[in-house]
């Protein structure tokens, strides 16, 4: 399905919102206003909204600690995640997260993973439900290149493979797991190349051409609805900020991050694509920025402005009784 | 009312449960096969869909039960030995057990994970005879069941089914074939009610698993010279405190007997937790009995050195008694 005019505004404005919601968050832990961990996906933005908009509202999603630019692609409001950075009840999760562990059980995105590669299992564990239940739900399973050398993420290849069970594994392959270049966390060129192990399709697609992932993604997703079974999709990125918003990467070549920041911003690149296709002219690109800009303003007010949780309500939900159903 | 061993209880649990609800599925490595058989038979019943044989990878076996749970199913997946459960320890820790606190009650995981543990010369050594259950009590998000007869294991294996937190669910090996009278009929048994196996008057003993047969046996053999209580909490968390306090009001002296080892163990925490409430009641230090600090060794004749044993359970609560 070919996407139209419309789709690629919203798309654009998806990713720009991603940007400039990460900007501001750095740059407010930065000045030292907000402490917890904070990891940006600058330079990914465009496999968090390509991954979305091949989905539908009954799929699964399973993120990671890099998980923002997910949430917001899914339509997780930015005053709800700013809020939740900023531990106070109207966040996400009411305070319980921060940045890392991310919920919106209304968009089908169960609790992120601050856990490298910890939720690999159970995101297989989401598709064998949809397998056995016959309920013809997509689930996806986020993480990055660190998370392809950990055991979770080859127990769960193997097992998804053999099950036939309906999930697409997304590799957002940023070349960096924390501080080491990916050429030293591991021997082989492509990650996907791993799918052959598990006798199942791998793909890799350039993760900075936001049209190259919708259409990788909806082609896998579309055949795991249909036919079941399992796909890995790496999609290569380049993690244009640290590893988490304090980190300004002494560890990594001035040259190599330019290079990336110039030629492979994805939002550059749709941006360029867009005026080049007359879709948008520099005013309307404009007036997109501002609005953003805007709303993310006042998504930080909405934060400020909003109350604490209560204490007395600390333990409530570590275990769940029968009176919650009702 | 009919004698059946405990594997069979579980099992007929199982089966009730399958019947019961289409969500409640089990699987693990081998169960249709191998193993101490608790499945054995369900996949003629149920089909390969419902009772799955799993590659060997706890970690995608505990992760995908979490995943499945968190979707509406209820999984009880079987870890062959306790000591297997390591590998998927992130997945209970830092998954299944978060999940309902970090999204406020929106997700649940009712899971099951049931494990045999335990030795007394089963001949495992080090990496296949441990009791585990006390590592797990200082895990928020979890609950901890631990039956010590067949009627017990089947009732309290269906409330586990049905409650809608992650359950890991210790069975020891020593157990399975132990036979009681085990109601054909459907039951429950409330996770948080431990039951007081023997009533006494002289000393409270507060035994799990495989201890409890061990307690009672020495109960019986000195009931004429000492009045044995002995009680079972039957599930850790949550525990049952009430019944334990009651009983130490009542007879002043307190032996709690548990197959973990001592150190930063559920023996400790139960005797915390009742002398917080009931310290100026006792008429002698609180004791316990687990296994020393020591791995499981293989030889027959060092292993009974590092566990617990009928005899020293027996000289304990001689030692305490006739202080």
């Amino acid at each position: 399905m070919a996407i139209n005019k419309e789709q690629k505004i919203k798309m654009f404005k998806t990713m720009s919102r991603i940007r400039t919601f990460e900007d501001k968050l750095q740059k407010i832990y930065r000045d030292g206003k907000l402490d917890g961990h904070l990891h940006t996906s600058h330079g990914q933005e465009a496999v968090a909204v390509g991954v979305m908009e091949a989905l539908s509202d009954k799929d699964i999603i399973f993120s990671n600690h890099r998980g923002h630019g997910h949430f917001l692609a899914r339509g997780t409001s930015p005053r709800n995640i700013i809020a939740e950075c900023y531990g106070k009840v109207t966040g996400t999760n009411k305070g319980r997260s921060g940045s890392m562990y991310l919920v919106d059980t209304k968009r089908g995105m169960p609790v992120a993973s601050g856990i490298v590669g910890g939720n690999i299992c159970v995101a297989t564990g989401s598709a064998l439900a949809s397998s056995i239940k016959k309920d013809n739900a997509v689930t996806i399973s986020f993480f990055g290149d660190g998370a392809t050398n950990i055991g979770f993420f080859h127990e769960s290849l193997n097992m998804a493979s053999l099950w036939n069970l309906p999930i697409v594994y997304i590799c957002e392959n940023n070349q960096y797991g924390e501080a080491t270049k990916r050429e030293e966390h591991q021997k082989i060129e492509k990650i996907s190349d791993r799918a052959s192990a598990y006798s199942m399709p791998g793909f890799t697609v350039d993760g900075t051409d936001l049209m190259a992932v919708y259409e990788a993604v909806k082609k896998v997703v579309d055949k795991a609805r249909e036919e079941g079974g399992p796909a890995l999709l790496e999609c290569v990125v380049y993690r244009l900020r640290g590893h988490s918003a304090g980190d300004v990467g002494p560890y990594r070549p001035k040259k190599e991050e330019e290079e990336w920041n110039t030629k492979y911003d994805p939002i550059k690149k749709f941006k360029e694509e867009l005026l080049e296709q007359k879709i948008l002219d520099n005013q309307v690109v404009e007036k997109i920025e501002e609005e953003i800009e805007k709303e993310i303003e006042e998504a930080v007010n909405f934060a400020l402005d909003s109350e604490a949780p209560l204490a007395e309500t600390v333990s409530k939900y570590v275990y769940r009784e029968e009176e919650d159903n009702e | 009312m009919s004698k059946c061993m405990y594997v069979e209880a579980l099992r007929m649990a199982l089966r009730e449960e399958m019947h019961r609800d289409k969500k409640v599925f089990v699987m693990g490595e081998d169960i249709t096969r191998y193993g101490f058989g608790a499945n054995r038979g369900l996949v003629d019943e149920f089909g390969a869909e419902r009772v799955r044989n799993t590659p060997i990878s706890e970690a995608a076996i505990i992760g995908s039960a979490v995943g499945a749970a968190l979707r509406g199913m209820r999984p009880v997946a079987e870890i062959m030995f306790v000591d297997f459960i390591m590998i998927g320890m992130d997945q209970i820790v830092n998954q299944g057990a978060k999940m309902s606190y970090l999204a406020n009650g929106e997700l649940s995981v009712p899971m099951v994970i049931r494990a045999p543990e335990g030795t007394e010369w089963f001949g495992g050594g080090a990496q296949h005879s441990q009791t585990l259950h006390s590592i797990f009590m200082n895990i928020p998000g979890i609950k901890i069941v631990i039956p010590s007869d067949p009627y017990d294991a089947k009732g309290l294996l269906k409330s586990a089914i049905r409650d809608d937190n992650p359950v890991l669910f210790f069975e020891h090996k020593q157990l399975y074939t132990q036979k009681g009278e085990v109601p054909e009929e459907d039951y429950t048994i409330p996770l948080g009610k431990a039951s007081i196996k023997r009533e006494g008057e002289d000393i409270t003993v507060v035994a799990t698993s495989w201890m409890v047969k061990h307690s009672l046996e020495v109960a019986e053999e000195l009931k004429n010279e000492i009045s044995i209580e002995v009680i079972d909490p039957r599930t850790l968390v949550p525990l049952d405190k009430t019944t334990i306090i009651n009983s130490v009001k009542k007879t002043g002296k307190l032996l709690v007997v548990d197959e973990s080892p001592v150190n930063g163990g559920v023996q400790g925490e139960i005797i915390s937790a009742i002398m917080e409430e009931s310290f100026w009641n006792m008429e002698f230090p609180p004791k316990r009995i687990g296994s020393l600090n020591t791995p499981i060794p293989f030889s027959e004749y060092l292993e009974k050195e590092v566990i617990p044993t009928k005899e020293k359970i027996k000289k304990e609560i001689l030692n305490i008694v006739s202080s």
